[in-house]
């Protein structure tokens, strides 16, 4: 069995740009929303909507591995980057 | 992987199948002919632990996992010929006593759990609207704060279970300007003035379970009837739908069971030509595929039931199930049907009514567009 050289990543993406980069490419723009805060409540603005919801709770459990609980889907948790940085990070601890 | 039930559950399978068609097939075609519901049915089931499945131990439920509650419900649906029944049982399950635990107070989960699961009560929910139905957010139903109460004034349409009802989630909207974000759900006992119930809507299928319109007249519920916060009305109803296309299909597989199983049996002993009609390839393919969309629809319905075993959401799993059981079964039915040339169409040998009944599961708990829309979502489409 060959081995494949990898060149190490200079760095890990920082958290909130993951975040940020998923809501960004995968929510905001289909609805033609080019900018947001990370303080903006995202739901509000219209950048999350009922299904980018499980969406992004999707997105969390499966590329950021947290469990996320029914009670945590609310408009509070999932309000905006900084609030769902703060979601993951007390999951991570 | 591991396809197989567990011991436990192949013997609690074969249970409920036993109880099935023994207790709750008893003049099926009579009550689909009248619209009946079979209320000995509704407690033949609690009594066996049913409407409890999903439920912890400590409010009186069997604390069934969600792949069990699946197996549960397939055998049901095999062993027992009223779909009407069946669809009551499960808009009961998926769209009071879940969102009940997921999201009530320690004190409403004590109140109201036990009556559920008992059969002494009825649940259901109350979201659809003649204005809003796929896009169910857009309900015109308002709740106003007075003080230590709310005022409820709407209408809604298309609700199951609602004349035998007892305990109504209802949802309204607490601040129109903030759109979706201010639907809340709202807990309304039976009774309550104000909540009036109209009349019975007549239905192609799933005759023998009660649906009808529901008025909001002034109807004032006390503060404390919040079901989880004010704008939490929107994951409450997601977390329904998703448990609801998770298991309310899991009953059409048992369904397409028994229609594979008929079909097979009539293959054999159906002559003409001085064959049995299965020798036929027009007949076997289509038991084939019967068979087919039987296995891939259970992988679909299993997989979207395991990760909520496992404590994980599954909206995309459960939407794919939905759409894809949905469909399936109507195919088999007509294929049933065909299969039995003139006798399938007859109301006594009842395949018509299994279609007639299988075509609502296109419709209800989000339609086969809304599905689709939902999977491409995940895409970014």
């Amino acid at each position: 069995m060959s081995t494949v050289n990898q060149t190490p990543a200079t760095h890990a993406p920082v958290l909130k740009d993951q975040i940020r980069e998923f809501i960004m490419e995968n929510l905001a723009h289909a609805k033609g929303i080019t900018s947001f805060t990370d303080d903006e409540s995202l739901m509000e603005s219209g950048v999350i909507d009922s299904l980018g919801i499980f969406r992004l709770v999707s997105f969390l459990e499966e590329d950021l591995r947290v469990r996320v609980s029914d009670e945590e889907i609310n408009a509070e948790t999932l309000k905006s980057v900084n609030s769902i940085e703060q979601l993951v990070l007390s999951k991570k601890k | 992987m591991d396809f197989s039930w567990s011991e436990e559950q192949a013997a609690f399978r074969k249970e409920v199948i036993r109880f099935a068609k023994e207790e709750l097939n008893d003049d099926v075609a009579k009550r689909d002919r009248d619209e009946e519901f079979p209320f000995d049915f509704w407690k033949k089931c609690a009594a066996f632990g049913i409407q409890g499945l999903p439920v912890p131990p400590e409010y009186g439920g069997g604390g069934a996992d969600t792949l069990t509650t699946v197996c549960a419900l397939e055998a049901l649906g095999y062993g027992c010929k009223d779909n009407g029944f069946l669809f009551s049982l499960n808009a009961h399950m998926w769209t009071t006593e879940i969102p009940l635990m997921a999201f009530g107070t320690e004190e409403q989960k004590r109140r109201y759990l036990p009556k559920l699961i008992s059969g002494e009560w009825i649940g259901l929910h109350c979201m659809t609207e003649p204005g809003s139905g796929s896009d169910a957010y857009s309900l015109k139903t308002r709740a106003e704060r007075k003080g230590d109460r709310y005022v409820i004034n709407g209408s809604k349409t298309f609700i199951t279970n609602t004349i035998y009802g007892d305990l109504f989630i209802v949802f309204a909207n607490v601040d129109p300007a903030k759109g979706a974000n201010g639907v809340t759900g709202f807990l309304i006992e039976k009774g309550t003035p104000g909540l009036i119930v109209g009349q019975k809507l007549h239905k192609m299928g799933l005759r023998t379970s009660p649906m009808s319109e529901v008025a909001l007249v002034d109807c004032e519920v006390p503060a404390e009837n919040i079901l989880g916060k004010e704008g939490s009305g929107q994951a409450i109803f997601t977390h329904s739908m998703e448990w609801e296309r998770t298991c309310i299909l899991a009953s059409h597989l048992g369904m397409m069971q028994r229609l594979q199983e008929t079909c097979v049996k009539y293959a054999r002993e159906r002559r003409q030509f001085g064959e049995p009609i299965g020798k036929y390839s027009a007949i076997g393919n289509k038991i084939a595929d019967m068979e087919v969309r039987l296995e891939t629809g259970r992988l679909l319905v299993y997989k979207a039931a395991w990760l909520k075993s496992q404590g994980r959401h599954a909206l995309r799993e459960a939407s794919m199930a939905k759409l894809y059981v949905s469909e399936a079964c109507v195919q088999s039915c007509l294929d049933a049907i065909q299969i039995h040339g003139g006798y399938g169409y007859m109301t006594e040998y009842e395949m018509e009514r299994d279609l007639r009944d299988a075509i609502s599961g296109k419709l209800y708990s989000g339609t086969s567009e809304i599905q689709r829309v939902i999977i491409a979502g995940f895409h970014g489409l």
